[in-house]
Protein backbone atom coordinates (compact mmCIF):
# COMPACT_ATOMS: atom_id res chain seq x y z
CA UNK A 1 0.00 0.00 0.00
CA UNK A 2 1.25 3.50 -1.19
CA UNK A 3 0.03 6.64 1.53
CA UNK A 4 1.11 10.07 0.66
CA UNK A 5 0.68 12.54 3.45
CA UNK A 6 -0.13 16.36 2.73
CA UNK A 7 -1.40 19.07 3.92
CA UNK A 8 -0.78 22.63 4.36
CA UNK A 9 2.86 23.58 6.19
CA UNK A 10 2.55 23.61 10.40
CA UNK A 11 -0.23 21.00 10.29
CA UNK A 12 1.86 18.18 11.12
CA UNK A 13 2.24 16.22 8.28
CA UNK A 14 5.57 15.10 8.62
CA UNK A 15 5.04 14.19 12.20
CA UNK A 16 1.98 11.98 11.51
CA UNK A 17 3.88 10.79 8.76
CA UNK A 18 7.10 10.21 11.00
CA UNK A 19 4.79 8.26 13.39
CA UNK A 20 3.08 6.34 11.07
CA UNK A 21 6.07 4.95 9.93
CA UNK A 22 7.55 3.80 13.08
CA UNK A 23 4.20 2.27 14.26
CA UNK A 24 3.82 0.44 11.02
CA UNK A 25 7.49 -1.09 11.85
CA UNK A 26 7.26 -2.29 14.47
CA UNK A 27 4.33 -4.04 13.83
CA UNK A 28 6.28 -6.10 11.45
CA UNK A 29 5.58 -4.50 8.25
CA UNK A 30 8.02 -3.73 6.00
CA UNK A 31 8.23 0.02 5.42
CA UNK A 32 9.80 2.43 2.89
CA UNK A 33 9.48 6.17 3.87
CA UNK A 34 10.01 8.59 1.32
CA UNK A 35 10.76 12.20 2.38
CA UNK A 36 9.40 13.92 -0.68
CA UNK A 37 9.30 17.50 1.21
CA UNK A 38 11.96 19.62 -1.00
CA UNK A 39 12.55 20.72 3.11
CA UNK A 40 13.29 17.47 4.43
CA UNK A 41 12.43 16.64 8.38
CA UNK A 42 11.64 13.34 8.35
CA UNK A 43 14.69 11.49 8.73
CA UNK A 44 14.66 13.57 12.45
CA UNK A 45 10.91 13.07 13.13
CA UNK A 46 12.14 8.72 13.16
CA UNK A 47 15.29 9.17 14.58
CA UNK A 48 18.16 9.33 12.22
CA UNK A 49 21.16 11.08 13.35
CA UNK A 50 21.82 14.97 11.67
CA UNK A 51 25.28 12.87 10.82
CA UNK A 52 23.36 10.31 9.15
CA UNK A 53 21.08 12.07 7.31
CA UNK A 54 24.00 13.57 5.34
CA UNK A 55 24.65 10.83 3.56
CA UNK A 56 21.12 9.47 2.14
CA UNK A 57 21.28 9.73 -1.71
CA UNK A 58 18.49 11.40 -2.75
CA UNK A 59 16.53 10.09 -5.66
CA UNK A 60 16.76 11.87 -9.02
CA UNK A 61 16.25 11.63 -12.87
CA UNK A 62 19.43 9.20 -12.70
CA UNK A 63 17.11 6.55 -11.94
CA UNK A 64 14.89 6.90 -15.23
CA UNK A 65 15.35 6.05 -18.67
CA UNK A 66 13.28 7.05 -21.56
CA UNK A 67 12.00 3.91 -23.57
CA UNK A 68 8.89 3.20 -26.03
CA UNK A 69 5.90 1.88 -25.02
CA UNK A 70 3.97 -0.72 -27.27
CA UNK A 71 1.98 2.04 -29.58
CA UNK A 72 5.31 3.87 -30.51
CA UNK A 73 5.02 6.70 -27.77
CA UNK A 74 8.02 7.78 -25.71
CA UNK A 75 7.49 7.27 -21.67
CA UNK A 76 9.85 6.93 -19.15
CA UNK A 77 11.16 4.06 -16.92
CA UNK A 78 12.66 3.13 -14.04
CA UNK A 79 16.23 2.05 -14.95
CA UNK A 80 16.43 -0.81 -12.07
CA UNK A 81 13.66 -2.28 -10.30
CA UNK A 82 12.01 -0.23 -7.36
CA UNK A 83 13.41 -2.51 -4.64
CA UNK A 84 16.84 -2.04 -6.04
CA UNK A 85 16.18 1.41 -6.16
CA UNK A 86 15.20 1.17 -2.06
CA UNK A 87 18.63 -0.55 -1.44
CA UNK A 88 20.53 1.48 -3.71
CA UNK A 89 19.30 4.79 -2.23
CA UNK A 90 17.80 3.72 1.06
CA UNK A 91 19.50 4.64 4.56
CA UNK A 92 17.95 1.35 6.64
CA UNK A 93 16.88 3.11 9.73
CA UNK A 94 15.70 0.34 11.80
CA UNK A 95 14.20 -3.09 11.62
CA UNK A 96 11.92 -3.77 8.39
CA UNK A 97 12.08 0.43 7.94
CA UNK A 98 14.04 2.13 5.04
CA UNK A 99 14.18 5.87 4.23
CA UNK A 100 14.72 7.60 1.00
CA UNK A 101 14.71 10.89 0.04
CA UNK A 102 14.04 12.63 -3.11
CA UNK A 103 15.95 14.97 -4.53
CA UNK A 104 16.08 18.57 -3.08
CA UNK A 105 16.83 22.04 -3.78
CA UNK A 106 20.17 23.00 -2.88
CA UNK A 107 20.79 26.81 -3.85
CA UNK A 108 18.03 29.23 -4.67
CA UNK A 109 16.95 29.75 -8.06
CA UNK A 110 17.19 25.78 -9.04
CA UNK A 111 14.00 25.07 -10.74
CA UNK B 1 14.04 19.34 -8.85
CA UNK B 2 11.87 18.57 -12.04
CA UNK B 3 13.95 14.98 -12.11
CA UNK B 4 13.57 14.69 -8.69
CA UNK B 5 9.42 14.82 -8.60
CA UNK B 6 9.62 12.49 -11.76
CA UNK B 7 11.52 9.98 -9.91
CA UNK B 8 9.55 9.59 -6.96
CA UNK B 9 6.25 9.42 -9.61
CA UNK B 10 7.77 6.72 -11.60
CA UNK B 11 9.19 4.90 -8.76
CA UNK B 12 5.51 5.08 -6.71
CA UNK B 13 3.52 3.85 -10.48
CA UNK B 14 5.96 0.64 -11.35
CA UNK B 15 6.12 -0.24 -7.29
CA UNK B 16 4.28 -3.54 -6.81
CA UNK B 17 5.46 -5.32 -3.65
CA UNK B 18 1.86 -5.91 -1.90
CA UNK B 19 4.15 -6.57 1.49
CA UNK B 20 5.89 -3.04 1.37
CA UNK B 21 3.80 -0.20 2.57
CA UNK B 22 5.26 3.21 1.52
CA UNK B 23 4.69 6.09 3.54
CA UNK B 24 5.36 9.58 1.54
CA UNK B 25 5.89 12.97 3.27
CA UNK B 26 4.90 15.71 0.84
CA UNK B 27 5.54 18.64 0.24
CA UNK B 28 3.46 21.68 2.54
CA UNK B 29 1.10 22.43 -0.34
CA UNK B 30 -0.20 21.45 -3.15
CA UNK B 31 2.10 21.19 -5.56
CA UNK B 32 2.84 17.87 -6.24
CA UNK B 33 -0.36 17.36 -6.34
CA UNK B 34 -0.77 18.89 -9.52
CA UNK B 35 3.01 17.59 -10.93
CA UNK B 36 1.06 14.54 -10.28
CA UNK B 37 3.93 13.38 -7.81
CA UNK B 38 1.27 11.16 -5.84
CA UNK B 39 -0.48 9.60 -9.19
CA UNK B 40 -0.15 6.51 -8.29
CA UNK B 41 -0.88 6.11 -4.67
CA UNK B 42 -3.74 4.56 -3.33
CA UNK B 43 -3.89 6.61 0.03
CA UNK B 44 -3.92 10.68 0.20
CA UNK B 45 -4.14 11.81 3.63
CA UNK B 46 -4.53 15.21 3.69
CA UNK B 47 -3.65 16.58 7.26
CA UNK B 48 -5.64 19.69 8.26
CA UNK B 49 -5.39 21.73 12.11
CA UNK B 50 -8.12 23.34 12.66
CA UNK B 51 -7.87 26.52 11.34
CA UNK B 52 -9.48 28.00 8.54
CA UNK B 53 -6.50 28.39 6.14
CA UNK B 54 -5.43 24.52 6.81
CA UNK B 55 -8.83 23.88 6.31
CA UNK B 56 -9.17 25.39 2.82
CA UNK B 57 -6.06 24.26 1.93
CA UNK B 58 -6.99 20.64 3.26
CA UNK B 59 -10.05 20.70 0.79
CA UNK B 60 -8.27 21.56 -2.36
CA UNK B 61 -5.51 19.01 -1.91
CA UNK B 62 -8.56 16.88 -1.72
CA UNK B 63 -10.13 17.67 -4.30
CA UNK B 64 -6.69 17.50 -6.80
CA UNK B 65 -6.35 14.16 -5.39
CA UNK B 66 -9.98 13.18 -6.55
CA UNK B 67 -8.79 14.35 -9.84
CA UNK B 68 -5.91 11.78 -9.96
CA UNK B 69 -8.37 9.59 -9.27
CA UNK B 70 -6.41 8.17 -6.17
CA UNK B 71 -8.51 5.56 -5.01
CA UNK B 72 -8.91 7.12 -1.69
CA UNK B 73 -8.67 10.08 0.06
CA UNK B 74 -9.51 11.35 2.84
CA UNK B 75 -8.73 13.94 5.92
CA UNK B 76 -7.22 13.59 8.73
CA UNK B 77 -7.67 16.23 11.59
CA UNK B 78 -4.69 17.26 14.09
CA UNK B 79 -3.70 19.17 17.00
CA UNK B 80 -7.03 19.38 18.26
CA UNK B 81 -7.02 20.93 21.38
CA UNK B 82 -11.13 20.69 22.49
CA UNK B 83 -13.88 18.85 21.17
CA UNK B 84 -15.50 22.66 20.15
CA UNK B 85 -12.40 22.44 17.74
CA UNK B 86 -13.00 18.83 17.17
CA UNK B 87 -16.77 19.91 15.50
CA UNK B 88 -15.86 22.71 13.59
CA UNK B 89 -13.59 20.34 11.73
CA UNK B 90 -15.74 18.07 11.41
CA UNK B 91 -18.41 19.91 10.56
CA UNK B 92 -16.49 21.70 7.69
CA UNK B 93 -15.31 18.57 6.36
CA UNK B 94 -19.31 17.07 6.33
CA UNK B 95 -20.26 20.37 4.29
CA UNK B 96 -17.57 19.32 1.83
CA UNK B 97 -18.53 15.68 1.91
CA UNK B 98 -14.86 14.63 2.84
CA UNK B 99 -14.18 11.81 4.73
CA UNK B 100 -12.29 11.81 8.17
CA UNK B 101 -9.65 8.73 8.61
CA UNK B 102 -8.35 9.99 11.60
CA UNK B 103 -8.49 12.20 14.77
CA UNK B 104 -5.77 13.45 16.35
CA UNK B 105 -5.22 15.56 19.67
CA UNK B 106 -2.43 18.14 20.50
CA UNK B 107 -0.07 16.62 22.55
CA UNK B 108 2.71 18.71 24.08
CA UNK B 109 5.69 16.76 23.99
CA UNK B 110 5.31 16.28 20.19
CA UNK B 111 5.85 20.22 20.02
CA UNK B 112 8.57 19.79 22.56
CA UNK B 113 10.13 17.15 19.85
CA UNK B 114 9.51 19.22 16.70
CA UNK B 115 11.38 22.16 18.93
CA UNK B 116 14.29 19.78 19.48
CA UNK B 117 14.47 18.17 16.04
CA UNK B 118 13.84 14.31 17.25
CA UNK B 119 11.82 11.62 17.19
CA UNK B 120 8.94 12.10 19.45
CA UNK B 121 9.14 9.19 22.64
CA UNK B 122 6.00 6.96 21.54
CA UNK B 123 5.42 6.25 25.17
CA UNK B 124 5.07 9.46 25.96
CA UNK B 125 2.89 10.54 23.29
CA UNK B 126 0.02 7.81 23.57
CA UNK B 127 -2.96 9.92 22.36
CA UNK B 128 -1.62 10.84 19.17
CA UNK B 129 0.56 7.37 18.65
CA UNK B 130 -2.84 5.88 19.60
CA UNK B 131 -5.01 8.05 17.00
CA UNK B 132 -2.57 6.54 14.41
CA UNK B 133 -2.76 3.15 15.10
CA UNK B 134 -6.75 3.69 14.57
CA UNK B 135 -5.76 5.28 11.37
CA UNK B 136 -3.64 2.19 10.34
CA UNK B 137 -6.34 -0.11 11.35
CA UNK B 138 -8.94 2.13 9.28
CA UNK B 139 -6.46 1.99 6.05
CA UNK B 140 -6.48 -2.23 6.73
CA UNK B 141 -3.22 -2.41 7.77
Amino acid sequence: MKIAIAGKGGSGKTTIAGMLTRLLARRGHEVWAIDADSNPNLGATIGVSAENRKHIKPLEGGILKEAADGKGQRTVQLTIPPREVAQKFGLPVADHLTLLLMGTVDHAGEG
Amino acid sequence: MCGAHAAVRQLLGELHEPNVVTVIDMEAGLEHLSRGTDRHVDVLLVVAEPYFKALETARRCVELGRELKIPRVAAVANKFRSTSDLEVVRKYFAAHKIDIVGEIPYEENIQQADLAGTAPDLRKTTGVASAIVKIASALGL
